[in-house]
């Protein structure tokens, strides 16, 4: 029988270790898209996608919906209008770290190419704009790696919206940013919620390295740069599958 | 770097409604930004605790340490005193506690996670109950609080800044009292309740043993390793929790009772309750 002490000692010596991982202890590249709803970065993310999967590059992709653990929680939250800023904040934070712990890490560590809608700067922008502290923000997502690139769709607020608009007209509440009470008319809310989501992105172009993506520009236009930037930053020939 | 700043620089300049959609030129967004920010100094904390009359005490410890029993008790002398008091405690949100507990049932669950699970928890308990109960005066009694969501990440290899800037919003309790017991002690209490040893409360995940008892051991006394430093830390009251019930008891009515000052702190249980003193 080990005497507890030693255990305790040994165990403890393991965990800090493990709590400061090396800068980049993973042989994968994280390439993720990022901007608000209608900027067009969820077409080019997939366009990106089929690109490397017919050039027969080890991918993964992964995009921000609830992991199952937290589902029921984030929907019993949002449909009885539970969440304040924090809670809501916090919830998705769990959300993205067990899709991170128990995808996106492995992955990276496996050697994939991992392509993800949406990451942490969606939490930073969009928590942001409900006026959770930015330092705050930034400390609860602090553990995840800094991706390889970060694009950044940007479109012009009323394009954006159309583009929503026309396609879904049925608005959900924290969608909509109605708990923040900017307007009772939930498209009006909406508007103003996205405004204030789009105006933290554009803080983090510089802070956060983004490339910036016009999203107005024809689709095959910006899938070209896309690739371009991809090819250009990841040594894509170390993601071939079978090698 | 430089090369993705550049191409940063390059797309910079085009599109300017962007811009101006951002910075809203007719003032509408100072008052979206204002009214954000006020929402969320309605559910938190601010610094200024003066719109909160009543009192927030906590009584943090290891498992088996007493504190459910002593928060009975106390619950009944302060209300005997005619104090209202509110309880809280871990997982009793209504939000997302039973998830939790389903997740620590399944065992599949991440530290990360499990970690920021606790926390809304523990927020939406703070912002839905714990604040307001203050707000109308009454004395809340927590059966733990965020101390032991540090501590117990933190024997999982959590970062001890990361855990404490997530609390950083949280509001710091009016008197913080640790019931100090040694794991043995805990041991033999825990078994008195439960005829078998919990997975968590042995640290299971931790794989520190496979002998249940060295776990529990080993557990315990890494996490009562991380109170005592939290406790020194934060000025915490520490209390030996291994002397009789009604002794401990004595000394939390005295401290409370000078910190809200009642002058009596004379008192017997009721029926009800009397099992609990010893």
């Amino acid at each position: 029988m080990s005497t507890p002490g030693v255990t305790v000692e040994a165990a403890a010596k393991t965990e800090e270790k493990r709590a400061k991982p090396p800068a980049r202890p993973y042989s994968g590249a994280l390439v993720v898209v990022e901007g608000i709803d209608g900027s067009g970065k969820s077409t080019q993310l997939h366009l990106l996608k089929r690109w490397l999967e017919v050039g027969g590059y080890k991918t993964y992709f992964t995009e921000w919906n609830s992991s199952p653990l937290v589902k029921s929680a984030t929907r019993r939250g949002k449909k009885r209008h539970l969440l304040t800023p924090v809670t809501f904040s916090l919830i998705h934070a769990a959300d993205f770290a067990d899709r991170y712990e128990r995808q996106i890490l492995p992955l990276l560590r496996s050697g994939h190419l991992v392509l993800a809608d949406r990451y942490i700067y969606t939490a930073f922008a969009r928590d942001g704009a409900r006026g959770c502290p930015v330092e705050w923000l930034r400390n609860l997502y602090q553990y995840a790696v800094i991706p390889d690139v970060t694009f950044y769709f940007r479109a012009p607020l009323e394009v954006a919206i159309r583009r929503i608009l026309s396609g879904r007209p049925r608005l959900k509440y924290y969608e909509a940013g109605m708990d923040l009470g900017l307007s009772l008319d939930p498209i009006e809310s909406f508007t103003k919620f996205q405004g204030l989501t789009l105006a933290r992105y554009n803080q983090m172009v510089q802070t956060d390295n983004f490339v910036l993506m016009d999203g107005t520009l024809p689709v095959h236009q910006l899938q070209q740069k896309m690739r371009d930037v991809v090819g250009g930053h990841i040594e894509l020939k170390r993601f071939k599958n079978g090698t | 770097m430089s090369e993705l700043g550049k191409r940063a620089a390059e797309t910079e300049s085009e599109p300017e409604s962007v811009r101006s959609a951002a910075a809203s030129p007719n003032g509408a967004d100072s008052w979206t930004t204002d009214t954000a920010a006020a929402r969320v100094a309605v559910g938190l904390p601010t610094r200024d605790r003066s719109e909160l009359s009543g009192h927030l005490m906590v009584l943090e410890g290891t498992d088996g340490s007493g504190r459910s029993t002593q928060i009975a008790l106390l619950t009944e002398w302060l209300e005997s005193q005619g104090f209202a008091v509110q309880t809280m405690g871990l997982r009793r949100s209504f939000l997302i506690a039973k998830d939790i507990d389903s997740l620590l049932a399944k065992n599949s669950v991440t530290r990360y996670t499990l970690a920021l699970m606790y926390a809304t928890d523990f927020f939406d308990q703070l912002e839905n109950r714990i604040l307001p109960a203050l707000r109308s005066g009454m004395i809340v009694l927590a059966d733990r609080y965020y101390y032991t969501l540090i501590v117990r990440a933190a024997v999982r290899g959590l970062d001890h800044d990361y855990l404490h800037r997530i609390y950083d919003l949280a509001l710091p309790p009016d008197l913080t009292f640790f019931l100090n017991v040694r794991p043995q002690i805990s041991f033999e209490r825990e078994f008195q309740k439960s005829p078998a040893i919990s997975f968590w409360e042995a640290g299971r995940d931790l794989h520190l043993s496979d002998d249940l008892y060295d776990s529990f051991i080993s557990y315990q006394t890494m996490i009562r390793k991380e109170f005592v430093a939290l406790a020194k830390h934060h000025g915490f009251t520490t209390l030996n929790g291994e002397n009789p019930i009604r002794t401990v008891n004595a000394d939390l009515r005295k401290r409370i009772a000078s910190y809200l000052g009642i002058k009596n702190i004379r008192y017997k249980p009721s029926h009800a309750l009397v099992h609990l003193w010893q």
